[in-house]
């Protein structure tokens, strides 16, 4: 095998991933209203977007939701991971498997289910809905990446932390956590993406007192030559990568 | 102290989600595209409620939407069509208006008030009414006279066509084409209009109910269904855009405010409802989105070239054979449901 | 209760995972199976008799048509994720360490954006007068711009291109586990090129091909604004269908019943997945 060529391979792939993403950024700097022609260098369509508060609005609720549920979700997902981990318990398996299950279900299977508990027990559609539907979704996904580093490490680290007497919670604390923190990050970026991403679950359960991303744009992208879009997007991947390299660099700072 | 971080940054954002509360807030529940930024901006300007406004693309989806929230009241206002305000009625979804809380009801159109769907307007205030006919791109269609609906099976169009992404209109217009009433409610007649629509299938490029002119602006369709105002805004972008009456008729429909039943803030839809039945405001909006004010001191105010579209405010000649859509009855939409994901998926 | 005082911590963990999972998974996955065996009612969403209806008419032709269609279209979509991802992964896992870490980060970077943006971004490639036909119509090799959008080829681009990550990443972790050695053996023992790819690289990275299968086909028979967006509302998928019964024609029944075709479908893929790992001596059921 040429040793050049599975290099070209991936970059075609990458390329072609990041062209449409490429065309929103730039396009988001094009004067032309008419979307498809380059119409010179402007910054109206940032204009506009900030002017159009539900928009806004709506943007600062899709990232702090996105937070939460990243967050709350990675919270359970590693205390999860631990017990899978550590502990001896009936139904374990079952636990395991159900998991799985959440992790491969189509997600419009979990929207209308939500949708149906949600109703059933009239709670109303917003933030609390939202963020109860964002963290069962990403929560199997942060669950497999701690196990995955908690399968990488020695064992003999907690047993000799419980034989100097440490209870459970501050072995957890003073000698697990410090160890699967590169995951627990890595959990709660993946948590992040998944609900910031999210279009299906979200169209189902949430209401008009909290309103995200996908629900005030789908008629605007459906209508077509919508140039706020493609700032809005621009914005996002801007508004993450800082987050991330920020993240980055408490990470590296702590572990001095 | 990480932990101390972590719990920092739940409560910003548990608080971040509720801090917004304070100011006054009208949800508004409203066709995409139907009612212009200025007028809410001033609304808000003048009475410091700000307007939440969220859309939908059918009755349909607006509907059960309303009913699937029902309970929390959370819309204030929304804008159905004539045939959902009767069913809503009918069902108790709605709050009675409050006309003593209103300003400006006398300058309404009389023959578009106290109608049968809505006696003495007890549920409802109209807001525009307007006209579902075709439009056809005249760069495109060069030298072609385009007169009726039947025009639409033209070979000529293959993959051209666009229709609106509304179950009932499109009947209506497979019901018209075969001479029967855009509101029957016979099962055999909408299963031939069915049948009929299949045919047109293969030549349809695309629905589309939020902005049925952009497919034309874009391209992708040269001739279909549009709404009258979109067609008046689709023109200011593209001249070629042309808007007929066709032969078979029209489709007439009329746009009302309502007011769902658990309503939260009931005042401020009322207050709303006033401040769009200002002359100017009303005015403003017809010459904005481009469909008919049934505000008739609006309709003076309104320039000669707005006033005198024939696309907006259609002449009594206009409206030969049109029809005024009507509910259908829950037994005949579960028909007609049928059919359209039936014609819609067909291949 | 001795042994609850003695593992306070560990008594919390499970409570909390367990009400969690059987609170927010089981129960209303139990509704859903209740929903579809209901009778549609105009006024509240559902009422008895229990029956089965929804599901008889899952089998109307028409409906049987859609389902064909969409399982046709994310078929599609998933034999092109699988010919871009297989060999993309082994490509990625052949790589140096660091550089690996930072590809699989460009891969998720797209996400930051939302897929409804990312799908309008693609409207703005596929569109009459967009980018590719101007591209196209400029170098000269067409005349007439192509019709790219709402078709089923756009569809599948758009399910291609917000589902090919979920491909490649179980590719990736399989092809990070397959051991060098174990080709080197099976060169040494004269096996060809073909032969080790078929009788090694294939059996031990299938688990990973089925994961990726099931991350890929079951989404996309659900993302219903794809088909919205990029279909101009035709080339329906079943996601359209059971948004359609749930915020359109409110017959909860039946969009209750298709989505539990979804789930026997994922209950059948999970099925085979256990089938290929156990043949592979591997107990653990996680990916």
């Amino acid at each position: 095998m040429k040793h050049w060529l599975p290099r070209a391979y991936l970059t075609t792939v990458y390329a072609l991933l990041y062209l449409p993403i490429l065309v929103l950024v730039v396009f988001s700097f094009n004067s032309s209203r008419t979307g498809y022609r380059w119409g010179g260098l402007s910054l109206q369509w940032y204009e506009s977007l900030f002017s159009n508060h539900a928009m806004v609005q709506a943007m600062w609720n899709s990232l702090w939701l996105a937070l939460a549920a990243a967050t709350v979700s990675t919270i359970i997902g590693a205390l999860t991971a631990l017990a899978l981990h550590r502990y001896r318990f009936r139904g374990k398996r079952v636990l395991r498997g159900m998991l799985f299950v959440v992790m491969m279900s189509p997600e419009i299977v979990l929207a209308i289910s939500l949708l149906a508990l949600f109703l059933l027990v009239g709670l109303q559609l917003g933030f609390v809905s939202l963020l109860l539907a964002h963290v069962t979704f990403c929560l199997p996904f942060v669950v497999i990446t701690v196990m995955a580093r908690l399968s990488g490490f020695d064992e003999s680290l907690p047993e000799a932390a419980r034989d100097l007497g440490a209870s459970d919670f501050t072995m957890t604390r003073t000698v697990l956590i410090p160890v699967i923190m590169p995951a627990l990050l890595a959990g709660w970026l993946l948590g992040f993406t998944l609900s910031l991403d999210d279009v299906v679950v979200s169209t189902f359960v949430s209401g008009p007192s909290y309103e995200i991303l996908p629900l005030r744009i789908y008629s605007m992208v459906r209508v077509g030559l919508k140039p706020e879009v493609n700032a809005l997007g621009t914005l996002l991947l801007v508004f993450s990568l800082t987050m991330l390299i920020l993240s980055q660099w408490i990470l590296t700072r702590s572990k001095r | 102290m990480r932990k101390l971080a972590l719990a920092g940054l739940i409560a910003v954002s548990l608080t971040g989600c509720s801090g917004q509360e304070e100011t006054e807030v009208l949800n508004l529940y409203n066709w995409s595209e139907y009612m212009p930024q200025e007028v809410l901006d001033r609304f808000e300007e003048e009475t410091g409620i700000q307007v939440v406004y969220t859309t939908y693309d059918s009755n349909e989806a607006m509907y059960a939407r309303l009913k699937l929230l029902e309970e929390g009241g959370e819309y204030d206002l929304a804008v159905p069509s004539t045939y959902y305000v009767n069913k809503m009625r009918k069902e108790g979804l709605l709050a009675e208006i409050d006309h003593s809380k209103l300003e400006g009801f006398d300058n309404l159109d009389p023959e578009l008030v106290d109608q049968e769907f809505d006696e003495d307007n007890a549920y409802s205030v109209p807001y525009l009414w307007g006209t579902t006919g075709l439009a056809y791109d005249a760069a495109d269609l060069d030298g072609e006279n385009v007169t009726a609906w039947a025009d639409l099976w033209n070979d000529k169009y293959q993959g051209k066509v666009m229709l609106t992404n509304d179950m009932r209109e499109v009947f209506h217009i497979g019901l018209r084409v075969l001479g029967y009433s855009g509101n029957s409610t016979s099962p055999e007649e909408i299963e031939q209009a069915y049948e009929k629509l299949a045919e047109l299938m293969p030549a349809v490029r695309t629905f589309n109910s939020d902005a049925p002119r952009m497919p034309y602006l874009e391209g992708e369709t040269d001739i279909g269904m549009i709404w009258n105002g979109e067609a008046v805004m689709g023109k200011e972008d593209m001249p070629s855009l042309e808007y007929v009456y066709p032969e078979e008729g029209t489709i007439v429909w009329l746009d009302s405010f309502v007011i769902p039943k658990n309503a939260n803030n009931a005042d401020a839809a009322h207050q709303f409802i006033s401040f769009v039945m200002q002359p100017e405001i009303s005015a403003l909006i017809s010459e904005e989105i481009g469909y008919a004010t049934p505000n008739l001191a609006a309709r003076e105010l309104l320039p000669e070239a707005v006033a005198g579209d024939r696309s907006s405010y259609p002449t009594a000649e206009d409206l030969t054979n049109a029809e005024f859509q009507k509910d259908v009855g829950d037994d005949a939409m579960q028909v007609y449901t049928r059919y359209w994901e039936r014609l819609k998926s067909g291949r | 209760m001795h042994r609850v005082l003695q593992q306070p911590f560990k008594t919390a963990v499970l409570l909390l995972v367990w009400g969690w999972l059987l609170l927010l998974v089981l129960t209303p996955n139990l509704l859903v199976v209740g929903a579809s065996l209901m009778t549609r009612d105009a006024g509240s969403f559902l009422a008895l008799p229990l029956n089965l209806d929804s599901y008889r008419r899952l089998l109307d032709p028409l409906y049987l048509e859609v389902f064909l269609h969409s399982l046709y279209m994310a078929g599609v979509t998933t034999v092109f994720c699988l010919l871009i991802g297989y060999p993309f992964a082994w490509a990625l896992s052949r790589i140096g360490k660091q550089r690996q870490t930072l590809l699989i980060f460009l891969l998720i970077v797209p996400f930051w954006t939302n897929s409804l943006v990312r799908t309008y971004a693609l409207k703005l490639l596929l569109a009459t007068n967009g980018l590719i036909n101007n591209a196209l119509m400029g170098l000269g090799l067409i005349d007439e711009p192509l019709q790219l959008l709402y078709t089923e080829g756009a569809v599948i681009i758009g399910l291609v291109y917000l589902l090919l990550p979920f491909m490649i990443l179980p590719l990736y972790s399989v092809f990070e586990d397959l051991r060098r050695e174990l080709l080197m053996a099976s060169h040494d023992l004269g096996a060809g090129k073909l032969a080790t790819f078929m009788h090694v690289i294939v059996p031990l990275t299938l688990p990973g091909v089925l994961a990726g299968v099931m991350l890929v086909l079951l989404p996309a028979m659900g993302l219903f604004f794809v088909a919205d967006i990029l279909g101009g509302s035709r080339n329906l998928l079943v996601g359209n269908v059971i948004k359609n019964q749930f915020l359109d024609a409110r017959d909860w029944p039946f969009g209750a019943a298709a989505s539990i075709l979804l789930t026997v479908a994922m209950a059948v893929l999970l099925f085979a997945h256990r089938l290929s790992r156990r043949r592979l001596g591997d107990e653990e059921p996680a990916t």
